[in-house]
């Protein structure tokens, strides 16, 4: 029975997994080539998942359609901030653009809860059920996970196939190095972030494709404390670590669920989440560079 | 003797703004409990400074130092009100249970956290806080997630009338008290091997190792420094004003994020930075709470935006540049 | 010579200003109010705004005014934003205590805020109503001057078991699955003391940590008990969240109630059909069938505007066409029984209402209201309300009900084709 249980959990926690690492796409690369961490994170997931709700419930547009449209407004999102305040703050101590992100996110909080209100909005995509005997998955959940697997191949074929993708690769490896070479480091500067926050939008697209309900305007925080932990476990410069780090956080969260349970008097799920602490902690400590080795 | 005192010289503008805030607080009717939370955010950033404005590391869970500083007020309160042991004394263990319980735990995280560097000592740092808090809940401990909720056994320990103006006014006189002493700590900092080493470390930690500083050893003291005056903050500020602990809010982020507004807006790194920056932040929000509302935030944010981009150094940071050479200069630092 | 005379003359004016204008009798009453209106209680604080600014409306424009002193005086009601935190709380207090002058102040939503405010409030002996704390333990902290107006935590599902017991007595087994927050696990404990006593077999019972995002581990453990009907709950996502991946595992039970959250409009718009047949407990519901008529029936005094009424001046306050929920009523209520209070006690200094709100026992749109010597509400009862195509239902106790109870609950799949929960 435990091991039923165990399977069950260890199947969604994959599956919510890859959706986690595709949201963690963005901190990484941002990070990765800008050297900034986007405190901001959860806050462009929210976006995301607003740009969905309105879609789905406005336009009408089933979700996965919706997943272009939320990458091309986080582009623009990426485009707007990035020349407007970030640009400025890379050469500054990195505590002004950990602020700086950090009130970008609060603004757009504000402002998207001036539009819809805070109240908790859902919306509700009928699609059929697998009943997998150990666990029941509707659709949507696979529909996020495959969706979550596609992005994070096109991404890699990005990097690794075109040039822009590889003048970006080579900016997170060596900066000047890149520069002497004749990389323009700005327009790499300003089309990461934007890429960046695309990626983060997009994944609240497909988040609410697990979660279509609870939709408010502070949604966002909860999600920005686990993509830091995801991106450590993968590497924080690396984007495909993330995605990695994603299944992995998935795996154990849900999985420890099920172990920790048998433990008497104690609450099994805020232990899962001082789990994930601790992973963190002992990942930071031997592997800095994240589980994955160094590429 | 002249050469010692001008050292201390730039303590005096901090001291004099601590007793103007005083002094309107108990002057001014109603402005008792302003002047209170204006100092609130002024010791939290002068807590805060002493180890983000001297080494340059976020530490992103510094929440969790006042958290355990809170928890040793409120565990001593009720446990000691249990035994029926009453009277003053209490207050006085409780504080020292709500310095050394920050010790112990920023030991702990300074073992693991501080040999890591920038983005992954914030994160690390967060991590710890997190965990701490989900541990608590988790295998309830104190209490877990009810929290503690010692109104009553304050009452016992120090009676109806001295336990109500505690909460209400002697919290807040230790908050300045403490304020007080942040800045005279950090001031010392500055002033003498300490701070050479940590402003060389933060300058360039490498060429500090290099040149033979003990990184790790001043490190580690600014940061156990910091946690400790964190701890009071959260002794005097959430249980002794507030007699209640509920582990969500005690480690809530928000508290850290707050902290570096402050700090980065006045100023980090410099003394009258943090006094400067709580006067803003607090004075912003109360007034803007009162004319506006709902609409804080909304307004906050972008003009931090706006700030940072400008002033990256902080307000103190620029009147520091500007009043370079002139007779001003030894006050401010 | 000069100056020291002309100060001589304005310090002599000031003082005689000073003594003329504390003769002066109570020409208004001032309510006072740190309100959530940002933060995370923005929802509910909005609502308790609404809901106050309506019955203020009501007692000056319908009701004429407190009666006190031998005339009618208007309320007035002041109120700041305390952004849900606690650190303006206090100094927002002590703001309209100085500087607004106010006879009594409302506290802020949450049990945590309440708590916050508290000793300010008794320091200067000032009257503190609490619209939006259900932790009984604010009761026996021996606070003088506080006096609530919700009903306490642990009381939530008590009607829930009462109603299930009596419906089905072959459903036996119960899930207990609440938020990891301290509201919440009075509730939890409050539901599993009831349910030992009316012979219920708690076939689970857990927690889940604040700020959630997916319950699956959980409720999937929950599914192996094989519960024949679940309680649980927290606040406002997490509710919503916990419908929905109960929908997702399809685990169907026969009775669901889920607190705080089950009972809002919210609910049913982001969960569609999955909600159907799903319960919550409520202090309040637009529906319920307190009147005078139901009042002078069990010889209770009946004070303030009749549902509809109170809807209508809701709205009016808000500017918005939104129904108001139990935070509005709630707060609304205590405005009534400060009202009542102060006719009765022919004052407003806070010890005489506070004895006077000791002895006060009355009805109103909201239901009942009395306290006992702690301060803690007694008189009021919760109802529980389900959803049956689409709209909310009362569907216990039987004296409030403007329903049949539908039960069991239809299956998720039933739920997906389209089948309605009404009887």
């Amino acid at each position: 029975m435990v091991l039923e249980q165990l399977t069950g959990n260890l199947l969604q926690g994959l599956v919510l997994g890859a959706v986690y690492g595709m949201a963690t796409m963005g901190l990484s690369l941002i990070f990765g080539v800008l050297k900034v961490v986007n405190v901001g994170h959860g806050a462009f997931i929210m976006v995301g998942a607003f740009v969905t709700l309105w879609a789905f419930t406005t336009l009408g547009m089933p979700p996965l359609v919706a997943i272009p449209l939320a990458f091309l407004i986080g582009m623009g999102l990426g485009f707007v901030f990035y020349y407007s305040a970030i640009k400025r703050l890379i050469k500054a101590p990195e505590l002004a653009s950990l602020l700086a992100t950090f009130s970008i996110g609060i603004l757009l909080e504000e402002i998207v809860k001036l539009i819809f209100g805070s109240e908790f909005r859902g919306y509700n995509w009928v699609v059929p059920k697998i009943d997998l005997g150990v666990t029941v998955l509707p659709m949507s959940k696979l529909y996020a996970f495959i969706g979550s697997i596609i992005i994070a191949l096109l991404l890699y074929l990005w990097f690794n196939k075109t040039r822009a993708g590889t003048a970006m690769r080579s900016v997170v490896e060596d900066t000047e190095g890149a520069r002497v070479c004749g990389v323009n480091v700005g327009w790499v500067y300003a089309n990461s972030f934007a890429i960046g926050i695309g990626l983060t939008v997009a994944s609240g697209v497909l988040l609410t494709m697990f979660i279509p309900v609870g939709i408010n305007p502070y949604m966002g925080g909860g999600y920005t404390l686990k993509a830091f932990v995801i991106a450590v476990l993968g590497g924080l410069s690396s984007p495909y670590g993330a995605f990695f780090g994603g299944l992995v956080f998935g795996l154990i969260e849900n999985g420890s669920y099920t172990l920790f349970a048998l433990i008497p008097g104690v609450e099994p799920f805020a232990l899962t989440r001082f789990l994930s602490f601790v992973m963190l902690l002992i990942i930071l400590l031997i592997r800095p560079t994240g589980l994955l080795k160094a590429k | 003797m002249r050469k010692q005192s001008a050292k201390y010289s730039p303590f005096i503008p901090v001291l004099t703004i601590y007793v103007l805030i005083f002094l309107i607080g108990k002057g001014v009717s109603g402005m008792w409990q302003v002047m209170a939370m204006l100092t609130f955010y002024c010791a939290l950033g002068q807590a805060f400074n002493i180890f983000l404005g001297m080494t340059g590391y976020v530490d992103f869970g510094y929440v969790a130092f006042m958290g355990v500083g809170t928890y040793g007020m409120a565990l001593t309160i009720t446990h000691l009100a249990e035994r029926g042991i009453t009277g003053p004394a209490v207050i006085v263990l409780g504080m020292l249970l709500a310095l050394l319980f920050p010790t112990l735990l920023s030991m702990a995280v300074g073992a693991v956290a501080l040999r890591l560097r920038g983005a992954y000592f914030a994160i690390a740092t967060i991590g710890v806080n997190e965990g701490f808090r989900y541990l608590i809940e988790g295998a309830k401990i104190w209490n877990g997630s009810e929290g503690i909720i010692f109104m009553s056994e304050l009452n016992r320990v120090l009676g109806r009338e001295a336990a109500s103006s505690l909460s209400t006014f002697w919290s807040d006189v230790f908050l300045f008290v403490i304020a007080t002493l942040a800045a005279l700590v950090t001031l010392y900092f500055m002033r003498t091997r300490i701070g050479y080493a940590l402003t060389a470390l933060r300058e360039d930690e490498d060429a500090a190792k290099v040149m033979g500083i003990n990184v790790t050893k001043y490190k580690i003291m600014a940061f156990i420094t910091s946690a400790c005056f964190a701890g009071l903050v959260g002794a005097a500020s959430w249980a002794l004003k507030t007699p209640y602990v509920f582990p969500p809010e005690v480690f809530e982020i928000h508290y850290t994020i707050e902290a570096i507004i402050i700090v980065l807006l006045g100023g980090a790194g410099t003394l009258l930075g943090p006094v400067i920056g709580g006067l803003i932040y607090g004075l912003s929000k109360y007034y803007l709470s009162i004319f506006l509302p709902g609409f804080q935030l909304l307004i906050f944010a972008p003009i931090i935006i706006i700030i940072i981009v400008a002033f990256p150094e902080g307000i103190m940071g620029m009147v520091k540049e500007k009043a370079k050479g002139s007779s001003l200069a030894r006050f401010i630092v | 010579m000069k100056n020291l005379y002309r100060f001589a003359v304005l310090f002599a004016f000031l003082a005689v200003l000073a003594f003329t204008t504390t003769s002066v009798a109570v020409d208004k009453i001032v309510i006072g109010h740190p309100a959530c209106l940002s933060g995370k209680y923005a929802k509910a604080g909005e609502q308790a705004v609404g809901g106050i600014k309506a019955c203020v409306d009501w007692v000056n424009n319908v009701y004429g005014g407190v009666s006190i002193g031998g005339k009618k005086v208007p309320l007035v009601y002041k109120y700041y934003d305390c952004e849900s935190k606690k650190e303006a709380v206090t100094s927002l207090i002590a703001r309209l205590i100085n500087s607004d002058k106010v006879q009594v102040v409302f506290a802020p939503y949450s049990s945590g805020l309440t708590l916050r405010g508290a000793p300010v409030a008794e320091s200067r002996k000032m009257l503190y109503m609490d619209h939006g704390g259900a932790n009984n333990k604010i009761f026996q902290q021996g606070f003088k001057y506080v006096v609530q107006t919700i009903g306490p935590a642990t009381r939530y599902h008590e009607g829930t078991l009462n109603m299930i017991h009596k419906v089905d007595p072959s459903a036996k087994k119960v899930a207990l699955a609440y938020e990891d927050s301290e509201f919440a696990k009075m509730v939890m404990v409050g539901a599993e003391k009831r349910a030992k006593e009316l012979g219920f077999d708690v076939v689970f019972k857990r927690t889940y940590p604040k700020g959630v995002t997916d319950l699956t581990p959980l409720l999937s453990a929950m599914k192996a008990a094989r519960p024949d009907f679940v309680l649980g709950g927290g606040h406002f996502e997490d509710g919503q969240l916990f419908n929905r991946q109960m929908a997702d595992l399809d685990i169907n039970v026969k009775a669901l109630s889920l607190i705080a959250a089950a009972t809002l409009p919210a609910f049913y718009k982001a969960l569609t059909t999955m909600a159907e047949g799903v319960m919550g407990p409520s202090h309040w519901e637009y529906g319920v069938k307190y009147c005078k008529a139901e009042a002078k029936r069990i010889g209770m005094i009946w004070v303030g505007p009749s549902q509809d009424e109170f809807v209508r001046l809701f709205k009016k306050a808000l500017g918005k066409d939104i129904i108001p929920d139990y935070h509005a009523a709630e707060a609304g209520a205590q405005v009534l029984a400060y009202v009542l209070a102060v006719e009765k006690s022919n004052s407003t200094n806070s010890d005489k209402v506070r004895k006077a709100l000791g002895e006060l026992k009355f009805m109103s749109f909201y239901g009942g209201w009395d306290i006992d010597e702690t301060g803690l509400q007694i008189g009021h009862s919760m109802v529980d309300v389900q959803w049956q195509g689409g709209k909310r239902v009362i569907v216990w106790p039987e004296e409030a009900q403007t329903g049949k109870l539908y039960y069991p609950m239809p299956t998720f799949k039933e739920k997906a084709k389209g089948k309605l929960a009404i009887p």
